[in-house]
């Protein structure tokens, strides 16, 4: 049935290139392959998430008055509604921990060197618009923890120079939360964020399949002048493997939804005193404590904008890693930058753990 | 000697008051310059944050005496009205010139009482001033005399949050107090600021920032400030708490209890009230007069009865709130049981309310009415939990499907090689 349907598509599209391209496409063979699971596995639950979010859409409403009922009634009412906006929950969660990892299993691996460049830099804008997902969406069931978190989110990104007050406005659809900030996060998160990612996603993807897999420095190192790597057939070898790791990721995530549902709280009011404990989700909570430490002055300047344009300037930095990494570009070992990842997952993991037990 | 101060109180009160304008102010020239404390401090003062400077008044409207002379013996002339500093009887009628004077504070404050000074002739500190006992406190004393702040501000003395403080310079003060006795001849205790802030009310107020908790001048009137009488005590706490007064008021304890409400929640060192204090085991305040396990005393049969039947629906109410909020955060709809427990907590209040009547029986349609919620409540929360059994069980059976589909992969990327 399969082969008619395609020999009756090949009839009428001419699929030769496809076949050649999937006949041809192998995946090298190497002890660091287990990392290329991670970008696939990524990408299977942003697919969740677009699935579970389309779902979630026609039942939610985006209004202060509204938005903590409907998502009320999704998980209360509508069958199977608990599991969906359960799933959007988790896979959201999944999602951001997966796409670091996968940011940091390519830094490691010196991935992002020539010819890869642009890969890295879609890769890394795409985290950012994960992050910018996982904040927008945070706000949406308008409830107690998310109303505070992201009035103290957007007072950061009002700590910007220059711009910060106008981004502050224009995130919060005025001075304060209310629920204009809230039809302004819908829009982000539902089409705005959704049609940029979709683009940066097949760029990204593109990028990769016209590349093919990158080989850690070190395999390239130990080949003799003209020996290649073994390879594996991209179709079905490797992609049974990945089907394999997505399966895995379904049975994590509907565990997580079914024995740990995620909770609902309270409706947000914006007269009630801020309750005791407000942090933002795990993703942003090093950034978050980082900013607390800051002393309030630093030489004469403000320590929060301070904070904040030290932040900037790391994000710049990720952005121009591959070009600024001159020996692993020559195929050289580059221990600077693998000391700049290991500090870097150190710092993030510390400082979430700090920022979740601070007070 | 009352005659005198009442004579002194007149003539003062004779001459017309009128909100001097701001022309030159030879006593604060002078008085600036005193190395005295005692004579310069009151121009700093005064000329600092005052109701009466910002409202056009000036030191003569009080102290009387001539502004416009720069000579002592001139401006001190007892001719022109200086009478210096205004103490004792002197000092209320300085004050209730203008404070007594309804036309004249219609001017500056037109919702203030203008009962003051008559109001004080009835309290303790005005009984005793007119005895003649100088010791006292007069208008001064709680709302100072120079930078006189409006009772509004919270800087003021007699600002609610700081009215206990005040009232403590003298009540917390032994060698103020060592010659005041009550009406038993027992030494007026000094011990009230310390007791109030051990309250419940204190708590309220400073920690609450609920202005409307009482302080001092709540119960004991400010002006016309008096310890209220026997018999009186459940007037004034029913002044706020009114459903409980009424209630104790038809009990048989109104009769028996002569401190009446203070009997057991005490007066200064009002605690939170609990569950705990009633009946008579455990920290039972009703075994004070009633034998703990006498099976022939009505009132301890009565007050532990009450005390079990509390403590049911509270332990229920307890019970079911926590079940509705672990299936509620599981995604189980109990909207309608949440409300329905309010309804539960709403009959324990008035369980509690109810109590103050000491009539057991009064008690039990309440508390039945509240536990045959408590059940629907309970009932409901199983059927979610059955519910949430149910979905596990369904994830069980996917997750053994997907482990069944990851093991055919498994097998078949080995067959694969």
């Amino acid at each position: 049935m399969i082969a008619k349907t395609i020999a009756w598509l090949d009839e009428r599209l001419d699929l030769s290139d496809i076949r050649h391209f999937v006949e041809e496409k192998g995946v090298p063979i190497h002890a660091q392959k287990v990392w290329y699971y991670l970008g696939g596995m990524t990408l299977f639950l942003l697919g969740v998430q677009i699935f579970t979010g389309i779902l979630l859409l026609l039942y939610y409403r985006p209004s202060a008055a509204e938005a903590y009922e409907s998502v009320q009634f999704i998980v209360t009412r509508v069958k199977f509604g608990w599991l969906i906006r359960n799933i959007h929950s988790w896979s959201a969660n999944l999602l951001i921990g997966l796409a670091f990892a996968h940011f940091f299993s390519v830094f490691f691996l010196k991935s992002y060197r020539k010819p890869r460049e642009l890969t890295w830099v879609s890769g890394i804008i795409l985290l950012f618009l994960m992050l910018g997902f996982g904040f927008s969406g945070y706000l949406l069931p308008w409830n107690e923890l998310s109303f505070f978190a992201t009035k103290v989110g957007t007072g950061i990104a009002g700590a910007v120079p220059v711009v910060g007050h106008f981004t502050l406005r224009v995130l919060r659809g005025g001075d304060d939360v209310t629920g204009a900030t809230l039809s302004r996060f819908y829009g982000l998160h539902v089409a705005i964020l959704p049609a940029i990612t979709t683009a940066l996603v097949a760029l990204h993807l593109l990028f990769v399949q016209r590349q093919g897999m990158s080989v850690p420095i070190a395999v390239e190192q130990k080949l003799k002048p003209g020996e290649k790597l073994r390879q594996m057939p991209f179709f079905p070898n490797y992609i049974l493997r990945d089907v394999l790791a997505w399966y895995i990721v379904i049975a994590v995530l509907a565990a997580l939804a079914a024995f740990y549902p995620w909770e609902l709280g309270r409706k947000a009011d914006p007269f009630a005193v801020v309750p005791p404990g407000i942090r933002p989700e795990w993703y942003f909570l090093a950034t978050f404590h980082t900013l607390k430490l800051i002393p309030s002055h630093v030489f004469g300047l403000e320590g929060e904008r301070l904070g904040v344009v030290g932040f900037g300037l790391v994000a710049l930095f990720l952005v121009a890693v591959p070009f600024l990494d001159r020996r692993s570009s020559r195929g050289e070992r580059s221990p600077l930058f693998t000391a700049m990842a290991i500090a870097g997952l150190g710092y993030l993991i510390v400082f979430t753990i700090l920022g979740h037990y601070a007070k | 000697m009352r005659t005198v101060w009442l004579f002194a109180a007149l003539l003062v009160a004779a001459v017309p008051v009128r909100a001097q304008s701001a022309g030159q102010n030879s006593c604060l020239t002078c008085h600036s310059t005193q190395t005295d404390k005692r004579l310069s401090t009151p121009t700093q003062l005064f000329t600092q944050t005052d109701i009466h400077r910002e409202n056009g008044f000036a030191c003569v409207d009080c102290h009387g005496g001539n502004a416009a002379e720069s000579d002592k013996a001139r401006s001190h002339d007892a001719a022109r009205g200086f009478r210096g500093k205004p103490a004792g009887q002197q000092q209320i009628a300085a004050c209730a010139r203008c404070h007594g004077d309804a036309e004249l504070m219609k001017r500056y404050a037109p919702k203030q009482r203008v009962d003051q000074a008559t109001e004080y002739a009835t309290s303790v500190h005005g009984k005793r001033l007119a005895t003649g006992d100088g010791n006292v406190a007069t208008c001064a004393s709680c709302h100072g005399a120079h930078g006189v702040r409006r009772v509004s501000d919270a800087k003021s003395p007699v600002f609610p949050t700081n009215v206990a403080n005040t009232c403590a310079v003298c009540h917390a003060s032994p060698v103020h107090m060592k010659d005041y006795k009550k009406a038993d001849g027992s030494p007026l205790p000094t011990t009230q600021l310390a007791d109030y802030q051990k309250s419940v009310h204190f708590r309220a107020l400073t920690k609450g920032n609920d202005l409307s908790a009482p302080t001092c001048n709540d119960c004991h009137g400010n002006h016309g400030a008096a310890p209220p009488g026997v018999g009186a005590v459940a007037k004034v706490c029913g002044t706020c708490h009114t459903i409980f007064a009424q209630k104790f008021e038809k009990s048989v304890h109104n009769e028996l209890f002569e401190k009446g409400c203070v009997e057991c929640h005490s007066n200064h060192a009002i605690l939170k009230p609990s569950d705990d204090m009633l009946g008579t085991s455990g920290h039972g305040i009703c075994a004070t007069c009633h034998t703990a396990g006498d099976k022939n005393d009505k009132g301890t049969l009565g007050a532990d009865r009450m005390r079990a039947d509390i403590d049911a629906l509270k332990a229920g109410i307890e019970t079911s709130s926590a079940l509705i909020e672990r299936v509620k955060n599981a995604g189980i709809e109990v909207s309608d049981q949440e409300l329905a427990l309010r309804e539960a907590s709403t009959k324990l209040t008035l369980a509690r309310t109810e109590m103050h009547a000491f009539v057991p029986e009064q008690l039990d349609p309440i508390v039945a009415d509240g536990a045959k919620i408590v059940a629907a409540a309970q009932r409901a929360g199983q059927d979610g939990e059955a519910e949430l059994k149910y979905r596990r069980t369904g994830l069980a059976v996917s997750l053994a499907a997907i482990l069944f589909v990851v093991v055919a992969l498994a097998v078949k990327i080995k067959s694969l090689g």
